[in-house]
């Protein structure tokens, strides 16, 4: 042994019981706290065991939705009008959503967003209840996927989810009648919790929002065990996805083109419908909007095209949401009104000056030389302001409001689009609402909406529909866009009964007086005077009435004389064809165009020769459901 | 020298190799499903290195060892010092040098080598003779490495040697007064610590220590996950290799830090207990060691060694369990790492020297 050194000082043996006394105290101490440690774990182990067993299966055991692809859209022909197709999406899992600010700075800087903006985003995301990964990029281009390659390598909680993606495939075609689908909004989510999940795609507009229920489908789940990542690591099992069902709609896309190229540049509305059945064959609304750009976060670009700063107001759905005064076209409500109360005669015959003095004002007509003596045929012909200004001062306004509730014209149509607005027929009772300073109506108001003018505000489509019912003689149709659904083994139409019809007490002989007045304003009067419908009307013979509407007044027009476009009249033509066997009525507003004749008519006549004429080696589908046959045997006739 | 090995204390070993296997089947469990899959591999070589140095060292008589004390303290000054200019810096901390690839950290080594040389200081004149000078000497001597070490910054570590600054001094038969001036002087060092040498992460761990639920997501984020490692684990443990929260990543550094939480999963209450008994039997026969010893320097060594490897076991178990706060302190023979494998193996076979000659004689 070595030779002992300074720090090598051997024990006194009398200090060695003190020693001994001192570390057994520290053994006692050492083993406290190892009881101590036992102790903490007993707590944590075996009295809230099942506390924390729960909280462990919570963050490894999920359940994910599995989306249901949505079914598509096609036209009456079944041709496509929406296709799903795969979308890349970059996403973030619920559970993996970064939270510390360091960490959302990064992210946000290699996606190149606000920061402020995505943390919004993923806090307004986390308060929202359990549902779909947040998406951070949506439909990922190929430059899209190589960027997101790049960042899950320093981010390894994003993830790259496929989803169907809706394609809108006529892009403008029919945006207002398709609509588009979108992220379910928070307000709806929390109202209906139990129908939408969070992140769901629900149709916003259009047929895509009132048809959702049908075409959404229904989602699938599926239970697999995650890793901290979030990475899938066992799955468990899982329901699949029922996809929804793909619906045919009652238009045509050969029509809604012809709308579509019709119409071009103006602004305007076009409704054609389906007299057998009510079924919308084309609705345009210019200018139109493309959808797929709504699938997209909206960029300011779009904001200003579509939505902010333009006049146009292009996300105006026109046929429902347009109100426009109807002009002449309304003078076919007016004349009923006048046969039905008896103060008129088909051969009642009025005079024409030029102008006519009613309660101390003149009312001009559109002919300055005046018309002439004229019975009631020739007036809806010449379209005669006198003659029906003279019928409305024998009317009481009550009278032409009455005569509009009979026939549907004071009602929405039910048309299955969202939002559509209601036709404005005055009445005592309305201006009493709408006028509360100056409630009382004035017998020279009567005047003006013996034209067409005035209070009166139709849709497109209630104006398409009342036209409807003259040519079925009395059938007030519910137009509908949905056609049916598509058979999931045969992929094909499987009709679906469309909405019942109501008939109305139109008296057959006054729906002649009307029907030969309607026909000879193609064939003589004011619409025959424009070549091209002359040389289409001989060879599809069709109804129609002509309108030309003021947008303003002889002083608002030198007010706002740099407008001049805006201030020109709206033109207005409806009608149906083929006259004597009619399957088609259709309404068509172009606006700030001027005379009905020259700028609404020729495009119905469009419409006409396309439905009639080019499209006969492309038959009509099979009838479906309850039909309407105009040409049935009138149960009054029968048993008169 | 077949009866050197003989006469080596078979009761310690015996309780060394079990806790070596405890830590290697955590660290096999831990290390699947992730990139360190072989971590385990790597840490029973350090392990086998640490045993056959510590098999080695047992041999020696420790008054040879303690003579190298003072240089070595130099040494580790100088390493310490060094390793602030040069170390590399990892996770935004300088602790380690880099040698042939293989990190190392000087401060796990110099831990030990303070203590040797402080028992060895007090512990050159009998017991109960130290005087007031030597006191506050040996004082100095602990702390001025514990501020090298906090300039890494690695408050842990530095928290580590605190058991010599208590025990030795406790261990000569201090005066109730002298105990009631250190105390005062760890209170008014830890407040000034507070105010003027803690990074504001490690205030806010401490604070999060006070409020694990402040920051679920953020640092209280590891603590949590733990504790629903260990609580999910109940009497039984899930099994081995059958801890969700281990094998899905839920835990975090679970080969390192949260290792103990790995083993508490998957072995439950029962596999807790065996472990901390095992820790309870190697504190136990330290003590005993300091006990036997037959120098003052070498009981002082041992009672210093018992109170490092509990505050060790202390802050780390009870860490992880979230009862104190997270420091980052590892668990001897359960965190791999070969630094820290290395001083623990280092310092026992000092203490199986001990208990070695004191059969032997």
């Amino acid at each position: 042994m070595q030779a002992p050194g300074p720090g090598d000082a051997e024990m006194d043996p009398r200090q060695r019981p003190l020693l001994r006394r001192r570390l057994g105290a520290f053994k006692v101490m050492t083993w406290s706290l190892v009881a101590l440690l036992v102790l903490i774990y007993a707590w944590l182990q075996l009295v809230r065991y099942w506390e924390f067993k729960q909280l462990a299966l919570q963050q490894a055991v999920k359940v994910r939705p599995i989306p249901a692809p949505r079914g598509l859209v096609l036209d009456r022909n079944g041709q496509r009008l929406v296709d799903n197709r795969r979308a890349l999406h970059l996403v973030i899992q619920r559970e993996d959503l970064p939270t510390r600010p360091e960490v959302v700075a990064s992210l946000a800087a290699a996606l190149q967003v606000d920061p402020a903006a995505l943390t919004r985003k993923i806090q307004s995301y986390r308060l929202a209840g359990k549902g779909r990964p947040l998406v951070l990029k949506e439909n990922l281009d190929e430059a899209g996927i190589a960027i997101a390659e790049r960042i899950r390598a320093r981010f390894p909680f994003l993830g790259v989810e496929v989803a169907p993606r809706r394609v809108y495939l006529g892009d403008e075609l029919a945006g207002h009648v398709l609509g588009y689908v979108g992220e379910v909004d928070e307000p709806l989510m929390k109202a209906k919790p139990d129908l939408y999940r969070l992140g769901e795609t629900i149709g916003k507009e259009g047929f895509e929002a009132s048809g959702n229920d049908k075409l959404k489908g229904l989602d699938g789940q599926k239970r697999i065990l995650v890793d901290q990542l979030g990475t899938e690591v066992a799955n468990f099992g899982q329901e699949d996805a029922t996809a929804g069902r793909s619906l045919y709609l009652t238009l045509d896309a050969g029509m809604q083109k012809i709308a579509q190229d019709a119409m071009g540049e103006e602004a305007g509305a076009v409704v054609v419908l389906d007299l057998r059945d009510g079924g919308v064959l084309a609705m345009y609304s210019s200018p139109s909007y493309d959808p797929n750009l709504f699938l997209n976060r909206l960029s300011q670009d779009m904001v200003d095209r579509y939505l902010a700063n333009n006049l146009t107001k292009p996300m105006v759905n026109r046929p429902i949401q347009g109100i426009y005064a109807p002009g002449s076209t309304f003078k076919l409500l007016v004349a009923l009104a006048a046969l039905e109360k008896g103060i008129a005669t088909p051969q009642t015959a009025i005079y024409c000056a030029g102008k006519k003095n009613f309660y101390g004002r003149d009312f001009r007509c559109d002919k300055p030389t005046g018309h002439g003596s004229l019975a009631m045929v020739q007036a809806i012909a010449q379209s005669c302001d006198v003659y029906f200004y003279e019928l409305a001062s024998r009317l009481d306004i009550d009278d032409i409001y009455a005569t509009a509730e009979k026939y549907g014209l004071t009602e929405r149509t039910g048309i299955d689009l969202p939002q559509e607005k209601r036709t404005r027929i005055p009445s005592r009772a309305w201006k009493k609402k709408a006028a509360p300073k100056d409630p009382k109506w004035y017998a020279g108001e009567t005047i003006s909406v013996g034209i067409g003018q005035g209070a009166v505000g139709v849709t497109p489509l209630g104006l398409a529909r009342f036209y409807a019912l003259l040519a079925t003689r009395g059938k007030l149709l519910t137009p509908h866009l949905f056609y049916g659904f598509r058979d999931d083994q045969s992929n094909e139409l499987q009709p679906a009964p469309p909405p019942a019809f109501k008939d109305t007490p139109l008296d057959p002989k006054h729906w002649a007086t009307l029907d030969e007045g309607l026909a000879e304003v193609v064939q003589s009067g004011t619409a025959g005077a424009n070549p091209f419908i002359r040389e289409i009307a001989k060879l599809v013979p069709f109804s129609g009435k002509t309108g030309t509407a003021q947008v303003a007044t002889f002083v608002d027009k030198a007010h706002y004389a740099r407008q001049a476009k805006k201030l020109k009249d709206h033109a207005l033509f409806a009608g149906y064809a083929p006259r004597d066997h009619p399957q088609i009525a259709f309404a068509v507003v172009v606006e700030n165009a001027g005379f009905g004749s020259t700028a609404a008519a020729p495009v119905a006549a469009k419409l006409v020769k396309y439905w009639c004429l080019d499209r006969l080696s492309n038959p009509l589908p099979a009838p479906r459901g309850r039909m309407v046959d105009p040409f049935a045997p009138q149960p009054t006739e029968t048993q008169e | 020298m077949r009866e050197r090995f003989r006469a080596l204390d078979s009761r310690l070993l015996w309780v060394i190799l079990a806790l070596i296997a405890l830590g290697t089947l955590t660290l096999y469990s831990a290390g699947r499903n992730t990139p360190q899959a072989a971590i385990w591999l790597k840490q029973s070589l350090w392990n086998l290195i640490g045993l056959f140095l510590m098999l080695l060292l047992a041999t020696v008589d420790p008054r040879r060892i303690f003579r190298y004390s003072f240089p070595s303290y130099l040494l580790g000054l100088v390493a310490l010092a060094a390793v602030l200019v040069i170390g590399k810096k990892i996770g935004g901390a300088t602790r380690w040098f880099v040698i042939a690839g293989q990190t190392f950290q000087p401060s796990e080594l110099m831990k030990w080598v303070t203590l040797l040389y402080v028992s060895h200081r007090l512990g050159s004149k009998g017991a109960d003779s130290v005087g007031r000078l030597e006191l506050f000497g040996a004082v100095g001597l602990v702390v001025f490495p514990m501020l090298l070490i906090q300039r890494q910054p690695d408050l842990g570590m530095a928290l580590s040697f605190l058991p010599i600054l208590l025990l030795i001094p406790l261990m000569k038969g201090l005066r109730a007064r002298w105990v009631v001036a250190l105390l005062l002087l760890v209170g008014v060092g830890g407040f000034g610590a507070w105010k003027f040498v803690l990074k504001p992460y490690q205030k806010q761990r401490v604070l999060i220590f006070l409020d694990p639920s402040a920051d679920l997501q953020g640092k209280g984020y590891q603590v949590n996950q733990s504790r629903i490692a260990i609580g999910s684990g109940g009497l039984i443990g899930k099994g081995f290799t059958s801890g969700s929260q281990t094998q899905l990543n839920f835990l975090p550094v679970k080969t390192t830090d949260f290792a103990f939480s790995v083993w508490a999963e998957e072995r439950g209450f029962v596999g807790v207990l065996l472990a901390l008994g095992l820790f309870g039997l190697l504190l136990s026969r330290i003590l005993d060691a300091a006990r036997e010893a037959h120098t003052y320097a070498e009981a002082y060594f041992c009672a210093g060694a018992a109170g490092i490897f509990s505050l060790h076991l202390l802050v780390n178990v009870g860490m992880v369990a979230g009862a104190l706060p997270n420091k980052g302190m590892v668990l001897p023979f359960f965190s791999a790492g070969g630094s820290s494998t290395l001083s623990f193996f280092l310092a026992l076979g000092l203490i199986m020297g001990v208990l070695h000659r004191a059969r032997v004689k």
